[in-house]
């Protein structure tokens, strides 16, 4: 009777605060191991998203290996898995507002860096890196100008953003065309032949953020003058809706209108590159990270790779731009933040950033990186674009990195407006100055 | 008169678990969201200035949150009415138990228990306009001049995505079926002894009884609307333009675009306080408050 | 007479057939594209895969510590599914059934909860679960999720137990059964379809539950299933065959409960109702 119920209610009362219980003890030992080790050992912990499939992945790995085993008995680094770009920049903006964030933070190409500093959150490494002639060598006047802000160096690059665009050599051939064009007008003209042949010139998208066409869009703006230049090369810009910009997107609405396929509209990046690998597109732009993709035959043929051939843009212009990088952030313990510092060194270094590129091709960010014959071997694509791309004249960073974030939305929600006419290119420029605004 | 007491002493024992949790979970929080939305709250400020209604002014300027409104309450109707209805109906037919109804219950759930990130990509293959499902039927039975491209033209993308939840009534089938299934059996016997034919019977006899059951699917139907979000966010993310953008989709863009957290929550409230009103209509109306007997 | 009757009837199962076709298309659909390789499932919709490999299981299997997030889930979602109906059941009935003063204010602030969009509580639930000592521990997630599941269960079952006679308890009373004795003999045995739908739902929903599920844990001891699928897509790249076996993987187990769960929900609420 009542007992009956009473014994049940303790019985669950008793399971509920055992579960709270192991609940507790489980966090305090992952809270104890944070800050020292058992045995004095420093741990570090890392969360990232370079995991599962990834490019990085298998890199970032190797390193925390290196790592711990060089650093052994004095720090460790604990591996925490954030699959999904965008799922670790949302946790890392939920720990910025909780003000409890790990003590290395990689971007990777989301700048997180400026949401950090304001709130006075990262490590100011100037001193440390100037006292430090082999990582002083590394940093370029761009990777400078990416990683600082007011004269403070506050990260470092380990990987470099160098984009063109790829193109299929047979559909070419088809067409009757032999080279990548040298002139925006000859790229036109190119498109025309293509499409005489049959064949869809270009793969696009719009979705997520429009990756592969605001490369073109970038591009057209950057080669069209010192205004251009300059606005591709400023951070958070707010005038979207200057001529060069304006000519650019009418440009762009007339490729997605007739040089591109029908799902390029609300297609996301996998369609683009789809299309691209299954021959129904002969060009696509984008970096270098896809030539691993041109062998994996469970996206193509078997002889794909043999196809494709890399160009930088018309008129001399590719993307070239160090990726923002780590940067450590304050830490109660002044030890973890010296072990951070430890870990960002060599995450940055030249051995790292060979490691990338022998790897899996990743672009090396410091010029001073040499290009090993190891790597030579593995991408001979990669080192044939890299070749061309040291041969660029104009270069800047991708629109894409430079904007503010809410416009990448603004971005995959008006071009299929652009697309059907209801907005012409005017309105479009206006729709993103007007999302820019927004931030002030 | 000793039960009366006995009541009394149970009640506040047998609502604690519930309140605390609901406290916990959600009025604590819940504070916070409308605390905030009087702040300029954002990400990147190192500190929340209080700015009274600023947010919620602004938002009655902003076009852009009249368009998701509107979206939502249609989207609310729509749901109410036909999802509803097709679940109702489909719970009418199985309670009668015809041929492998059973199966076609369970089925019918199926797609209710995938997760929604794999159902919004199959529908973006479903809808592709190159090779998805729909235009190569159309062109295969020659009505190329009707392929659209379904999630992106501005005139079919809200139909479009609407299709990819509306047919799934998996939820309210169960639910009005379960009850339906324990009505009395003879209840029903009494109607048919009276002559009723079986439509007679699904409407003036069953479906009273089951008026409980589906003023509480519609109630599900609405909130579900009112939290409807990454359907949408991988279809369409509220494009083109925002045709297809709902209150939900808003806040987040807000949220991880501006990172302005004042001006989201705002939205927040403005979304808690259409489910109260809506909550409050579709329970008077259907009167599920009252008891049976 | 009869003529109609049959066309109705054969109306009525082209109807059916069609409906469990839309149901079905969804899930042969997943099946089928975790044969597939990555280029067959971005080319056409519904094309057969060329090899049936198991590929894309291995990947999944590799790439994402599937088997792991599965253990870690059924556990949650047991117990909170558990917790989440006995405390509403508890609640329901007195809802229904008791009187006292702010019932009706009470009832209402609690179906409140239902309309709170997820996304502006993810970031004061996070602070809080913290403050608790809960982030990444099972406990955390457990009390979320019972949370979760609240407004719905709670009006599901308040409405079940309001359609049970009151003739039931007037006789349970006179035969001297207190309060509790009354609710856990009588009263949860008769409102079994409720208490059944509600825990479906409950276990649905935490199943298939992935914001909260993100913010709030971060190692591999309290990670849940819907966090495997991203580990199949990043920026660049993309594995589809390995993130549909990874959505077999996850559903395949669920409907095969589901299906065997109903079958006890139905036997027990046709046989032994109410008698009037």
């Amino acid at each position: 009777m009542k007992k009956r119920w009473i014994v049940l209610a303790m019985t669950g009362v008793m399971g509920l605060s055992l579960l709270a219980g192991c609940g507790q003890a489980k966090e305090n030992n992952t809270a104890s191991k944070e800050k020292t080790g058992t045995d004095g050992v420093i741990t570090i912990n890392y969360p990232t998203f370079q995991c599962g499939v990834n490019t990085a992945a298998p890199v970032v790995a190797q390193l925390i290996e290196e790592f711990n085993n060089e650093y052994e008995g004095k720090y460790q680094i604990k591996l925490e898995e954030v699959p999904g770009d965008a799922n670790y920049v949302d946790k890392i903006k939920v720990q910025l507002g909780t003000g409890d964030l790990p003590p290395v933070v990689y971007g990777g190409g989301y700048n997180l860096l400026d949401l950090a500093l304001a709130k006075d959150l990262v490590v100011d490494l100037t001193d440390t890196v100037n006292e430090d002639a082999e990582w002083k060598e590394l940093y370029s006047e761009a990777s400078l100008t990416t990683n600082s802000r007011d004269g403070k160096i506050y990260a470092s690059s380990v990987e470099g953003s160098v984009v063109g665009y790829f193109y299929n050599k047979e559909l070419f051939a088809q067409a009757g065309i032999e080279a990548p064009a040298k002139t925006w007008d000859e790229f036109f003209e190119q498109c025309d032949k293509l499409k005489a042949a049959g064949i869809t010139p270009l793969a696009m998208d719009t979705a997520e953020s429009a990756w592969v066409t605001q490369l073109w869009m970038g591009a057209m703006v950057a080669t069209s003058g010192d205004a251009g230049l300059e606005f591709m090369q400023t951070m958070n810009p707010s005038d979207y809706s200057m001529p060069e910009m304006i000519a650019a997107a009418e440009k762009v609405q007339k490729m997605l209108q007739e040089y591109t396929t029908l799902d390029a509209i609300g297609g996301k990046y996998e369609n683009a590159a789809n299309n691209f690998l299954s021959e129904q597109a002969a060009m696509i732009a984008n970096g270098p990270w896809m030539i691993g993709d041109f062998s994996d035959e469970s996206k193509t043929t078997a002889d794909f790779a043999d196809k494709v051939g890399s160009a930088i843009y018309p008129d001399g212009f590719v993307y070239d731009a160090p990726i923002q990088g780590y940067f450590v952030t304050k830490q109660d313990d002044p030890k973890l933040e010296e072990a951070a510092i430890e870990m960002v060194k060599f995450f940055t270094a030249a051995h790292a950033q060979q490691l990338g590129l022998e790897m899996q091709g990743m672009v090396p960010a410091s010029e001073a990186v040499e290009i090993t014959d190891e790597a030579k071997e593995k991408y001979p694509l990669l080192v044939d674009f890299m070749d061309q791309a040291s041969e660029a004249t104009v270069r800047s960073d991708n629109m894409q990195a430079t904007m503010y974030s809410n416009l990448l939305d603004v971005i995959s929600q008006e071009l299929p407006r652009l697309y059907s006419g209801e907005l012409d290119a005017q309105g479009f420029g206006d729709a993103l100055s007007t999302a820019a605004a927004k931030n002030q | 008169m000793k039960v009366l007491k006995a009541n009394k002493m149970w009640i506040p024992v047998f609502l604690l678990p519930a309140v605390m949790l609901f406290l916990v979970i959600y009025a604590v929080p819940l504070g916070m969201v409308f605390g905030t939305s009087l702040f300029d709250y954002r990400l990147n400020a190192q500190e929340m200035t209080f700015i009274g209604f600023q947010n919620y002014a602004r938002l009655l300027k902003d076009p852009d949150f009249f368009k998701a409104l509107s979206n939502t309450v249609i989207w609310i109707l729509i749901q109410c009415i036909v999802h509803v209805a097709l679940g109702t109906v489909i719970a009418l037919i199985l309670y009668k138990k015809p041929k492998g109804w059973k199966f076609v219950r369970t089925a019918y759930m199926v797609p209710n228990i995938i997760s929604n990130a794999a159902i919004a990509m199959i529908f973006l293959n479903i809808f592709n306009p190159q090779f998805g499902v729909i235009n190569s039927f159309l062109k295969a039975i020659g009505l190329e001049s009707l392929t659209h491209n379904w999630l992106m033209d501005g005139r079919t993308a809200f139909a479009s995505v609407t299709m990819i939840w509306v047919l799934f009534a998996g939820y309210t089938t169960t639910l009005v079926l379960a009850q339906a299934l324990s009505i009395d059996e003879s209840v029903l016997e009494a109607a048919k002894v009276d002559g009723a034919t079986p439509f007679q019977m699904d409407i003036y006899v069953v479906l009273p009884l089951l008026k409980k059951i589906i003023g509480t699917t519609m109630v599900m139907a609405a909130t579900y609307m009112l939290q409807m979000f990454d359907l949408i966010y991988i279809t369409t993310n509220g494009g083109p333009g925002k045709t297809t953008t709902n209150l939900p989709l808003l806040l987040y863009g807000v949220y991880k675009g501006e990172n302005n957290y004042g001006y989201a929550n705002t939205i927040g409230v403005v979304i808690v306080i259409i489910g109260v009103v809506v909550m409050t209509i579709i329970n008077k109306v259907l009167r599920v408050n009252e008891e049976d007997y | 007479m009869k003529a109609k009757e049959r066309i109705l009837c054969v109306l009525k199962y082209i109807f059916l057939a069609f409906c469990v076709c839309i149901a079905i298309f969804p899930i042969v659909w997943v099946i089928l594209s975790s044969f597939k390789t990555n280029a067959e499932i971005l080319a056409n919709g519904v094309s057969l895969p060329a090899n049936f490999s198991l590929t894309g299981y291995k990947d999944a299997l590799t790439i994402s510590p599937i088997l792991n997030y599965f253990g870690n889930s059924v556990i949650i979602t047991a117990c909170s599914t558990f917790c989440n109906v006995l405390f509403l059941a508890m609640a329901g009935y007195v809802f229904a059934r008791c009187s006292f003063r702010g019932k009706n204010i009470l009832y209402f602030i609690l179906s409140l909860a239902m309309v709170i969009p997820m996304t502006a509580l993810l970031h004061p639930v996070y602070s809080v679960i913290q403050k608790l000592g809960l982030y990444d521990t099972k406990t955390g997630l457990i009390l979320v999720y019972t949370a979760l599941n609240m407004p719905m269960s709670l009006l599901i079952l308040r409405g079940s137990f309001l359609s049970i006679p009151k003739s039931l308890e007037e006789a349970a009373y006179m035969d001297g059964a207190g309060f509790v004795r009354t609710f856990f003999q009588i009263m949860i045995p008769c409102a079994k379809g409720g208490l059944t739908s509600a825990a479906v739902l409950a276990f649905l929903n935490s199943w298939n539950e992935f914001t909260f599920a993100l913010v709030l844990t971060s190692g591999q001891s309290a990670r849940t299933l819907p966090l495997s699928l991203s580990y199949f897509t990043a920026q660049f790249s993309f594995n589809y065959t390995a993130l549909f076996a990874a959505v077999t993987i996850a559903v395949v187990p669920s409907i095969v409960v589901f299906a065997v769960f109903q079958e006890q929900v139905v036997s027990s609420l046709t046989s032994g109702s109410v008698k009037e």
